[in-house]
């Protein structure tokens, strides 16, 4: 298992291999863990019960990963994304106990991610975020952290949708610009 | 740009409906100006989760999961193999006289048949574009000030919204500007009635001073205003520090 590539360990995993669900496991879940925290405010308990809701949606995913997706910890991310912004919506919204926070711990990922992810780090894009507006960076927080639509953000900020989609639309440009700026 | 074209943001948020979907994914693959920006667009999203910090994962999780996992799958399959169509038939035809079988039967048909019509009127909408996600509307809205405006930090301010969605209300707190916090420090929402306060939680800005926090409220709970304050640490039930943004 542990040599094979993460495209090969899906395919395994749709055939109901669960070895290779382990595997799979063991290489992402301190990056799955990590995103499923930040995105309920640090909340423990709700990360556990996201985290097996997103296994059981792997294992019994109709659809598998190919290469032509893109990258696979992309494909995976959007994947968790989905569960996490699924059940936030599940009864009513945002249901998000704000009680408990998240410690500031180091911000460095250990193997295998860092090998998917070899230009990016962690703090380069806080730092390309950090110099989008507020209003971009509020933005991207309630669409992609909090789970809101851009309808319902246009309805929160009184805005036109069409204002908010050109919002997002150079938010992503200048983070993209920002982030190639640091890679050079 | 044709009319077409709007959808890209839409698409890469995820937010369309499976037909417009499939058909901006047929777009993407005639308009070279979409195609450009959807791979800008696309990388710099999916660059975001990257501004998350690493956590310590709990070491009995693997268990958790793998066990919720395998047990949840089990428990589908049995309900699936449990509907036997033959076996059922058999069991009806020895339970019953032929007559109240064929009833029964008849019965069954009408049930499957509403539930098949009931079925794709639930696809209709959803293929409208309405999902079955119960509309968002805004109840309110309050405008947050700096508490002291002497203090230099007259661009601290944000605002909290009150959204209904069904029976749900919630509150979407913003600020922007705020003073960096020290140590275990964090910034805690209080909601003020009658001069009573109730807690709403807490938060940390980011590095810009910006932050957001967002809060089931009770059905019945009331409140007139909002208050912001800086306490030294995520375990006060009452307010031990300044107050640093408030509602007018
Ligand atoms: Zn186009």
């Amino acid at each position: 298992m542990k040599e094979k590539r993460d495209e090969e360990l899906m395919k395994l995993v749709n055939k109901k291999d669960r070895r290779a669900l382990e595997e799979l496991y063991d290489r992402y879940i301190k990056l799955i863990y990590s995103f499923v925290f930040k995105f309920t405010n640090g909340n423990a308990e709700t990360t556990k019960e996201i985290v097996q809701l997103v296994f059981l949606k792997l294992w019994t995913t109709k659809s598998s990963y190919h290469s032509s997706k893109g990258k696979f910890v992309n494909w995976l991310l959007t994947v968790t994304r989905n569960v996490c912004v699924d059940y936030i919506r599940k009864d009513s919204i945002h249901t998000q106990n704000n009680q408990q926070m998240n410690p500031h711990l180091p911000v460095e990922i250990a193997d295998p991610v860092d090998e998917i992810e070899k230009k990016l780090t962690f703090n380069e894009v806080a730092a390309a975020k950090s110099k989008l507006s507020t209003s971009q960076k509020r933005l991207i927080d309630l669409l992609y952290w909090k789970g809101f639509s851009l309808t319902e953000i246009a309805k929160m900020e009184n805005e036109p949708v069409g204002t908010v989609k050109s919002r997002l639309h150079q938010s992503l440009k200048q983070l993209k610009k920002h982030l190639e700026v640091e890679d050079l | 740009m044709g009319r077409e074209c709007e959808n890209l943001l839409s698409f890469i948020a995820d937010e369309l409906n499976d037909n417009n979907k499939r058909k901006f994914e047929k777009h993407l693959q005639h308009c070279t100006e979409c195609a450009k920006e959807y791979e800008i667009m696309t990388d710099a999203w999916h660059s975001l989760y990257l501004d998350i910090e690493e956590q310590k994962v709990p070491e009995s999780l693997k268990a958790e999961v793998m066990d919720f996992v395998f047990i949840e799958d089990e428990k589908d399959r049995k309900l699936k193999s449990s509907f036997n169509i033959n076996e059922w038939f058999s069991q009806l035809y020895r339970q019953f006289s032929p007559i109240a079988a064929a009833l029964i039967v008849a019965l069954m048909v009408l049930t499957i048949a509403l539930s098949f019509s009931n079925m794709q009127l639930r696809n209709e909408v959803k293929e409208s574009g309405q999902e079955n996600i119960v509309p968002i509307e805004v109840l309110s809205t309050l405008s947050l000030q700096a508490a002291d405006q002497t203090e230099g930090n007259i661009n601290t301010g944000g605002s909290a919204v009150i959204l209904q969605q069904g029976e749900a209300k919630s509150l979407v707190v913003q600020v922007r500007d705020l003073p960096r916090l020290e140590g275990s420090e964090v910034y805690q929402v209080w909601l003020l009635k009658n001069g009573k306060r109730k807690n709403a939680g807490i938060f940390k800005p980011d590095e810009s001073g910006a932050g957001i926090l967002t809060y089931e409220l009770a059905q019945n709970l009331q409140f007139d205003q909002i208050g912001i304050t800086v306490e030294p640490d995520q375990y006060s039930t009452e307010p031990r520090g300044k107050k640093i943004v408030g509602s007018s």
